[in-house]
């Protein structure tokens, strides 16, 4: 995209939107910003309707920040929490339906690798746990499979929360909800492991509680994603509505349940994109 | 009348450990030249988040 194509006709300055005035004099396009420049300049997002504390509007928003190239991404979502913040994005974005996000995000990487075969556009999957790890895991799978070169990022809170609170895959064993009062049966799913077998170049998993580590893990998913194959991230986002605690305590129960053992931040690269980053590093 | 954080410019070093803790956008305003964070009232959803994270205690819900 070129960057001259949000600039506001002559003319048209005085009646457009304070917002996308904002937007078009001091955003990020074009610059490199990364989530150390947060706050002085106008970020992806506009105001979102989600809870006071998410942990997922969070991610989402350090997630949007660490973008390398923001002007030509495309993001990939689903239903869910996470797509409630979508119509606010300041990107190209598409809403697929339940579970359908891989497979859509597969069809437009090979559609925009024919229509611009010299520039690199990266297409990136922004989903929740029901839609990546329960019902989309056979198109995620699959996608992976392929070798298609996408990033998935896993806004993982543990519940279908936009639902009303549903167990999910990802849930604790044990986990009491609103719609699952007598707790979970069975262990949450670890989709880093199924992503490292199915064949992913780089698998992380990272919370918001350090957000430097989330924004070199999904900066690097997205290099490796551009040139080796598929990469999976897994953002660890507890819900304060569905999980019952106060929203400032957000950042310290991850850290609380880091020192637990039952959330721990892992990373794998394989030898090719272990080469690739690199080689990266050394011509920065 | 709603509430909001408040910077107690005093204490406020200008980390920005608030910034990126703030799950709400455009809320926390970084001024390079006074090392100091200023906050948009009206986005704020006075969830206290950044009052937890801030080592300083120069953030108060009010």
């Amino acid at each position: 995209m070129k960057t001259g194509m949000l600039k506001i006709s002559p003319g048209f300055e005085e009646i457009m939107p304070p917002e996308y005035r904002e937007l078009v004099d001091n955003g990020p396009y074009g610059k490199n910003y990364g989530i150390n420049d947060l706050g002085s300049y106008k970020e992806l997002l506009e105001e979102h309707p989600l809870c006071a504390g998410c942990g997922l509007a969070l991610s989402l928003r350090l997630t949007l920040a660490s973008l390398p190239m923001p002007e030509d991404t495309v993001i990939v979502g689903s239903t869910g929490c996470s797509a409630l913040a979508f119509p606010q994005v300041a990107l190209h974005n598409i809403h697929s339906l339940f579970g359908n996000q891989n497979a859509v995000a597969s069809g437009l990487k090979r559609a925009l690798k024919l229509r611009f075969p010299d520039k690199e556009k990266d297409v990136v999957v922004i989903a929740g746990d029901g839609a990546t790890a329960d019902i989309g895991l056979d198109m995620v799978m699959q996608s992976w499979l392929r070798r298609e070169k996408i990033t998935t990022i896993m806004l993982d809170n543990e519940a279908y929360a936009n639902t009303g609170g549903q167990e999910s895959g990802m849930s604790m064993q044990g986990a009491v909800l609103n719609m699952a009062p007598t707790g979970k049966k069975f262990p949450k799913l670890s989709l880093p492991e199924i992503a490292q077998t199915c064949g992913c170049a780089y698998v992380a998993a990272a919370s918001p509680a350090k957000p430097k580590q989330l924004a070199k893990v999904v900066r690097r998913a997205i290099l490796v994603a551009r040139e080796i194959g598929p990469t999976y991230v897994q953002l660890y986002s507890p819900c304060p509505t569905n999980y019952k605690f106060n929203p400032k305590e957000t950042v310290s129960l991850i850290k609380q349940r880091e020192k637990e053992g039952l959330y721990q931040s892992k990373e794998y690269i394989s030898q090719e994109a272990k080469a690739f980053l690199e080689s990266m590093e050394v011509k920065k | 009348m709603y509430l909001s954080v408040r910077v107690d410019t005093e204490k406020c070093i200008g980390c920005k450990i608030c910034i990126t803790s703030c799950p709400e956008p455009n809320v926390f305003i970084f001024l390079p030249e006074q090392k100091l964070v200023e906050v948009n009232e009206s986005r704020c959803k006075a969830c206290g988040l950044c009052t937890t994270v801030c080592a300083k205690e120069a953030l108060k819900i009010g």
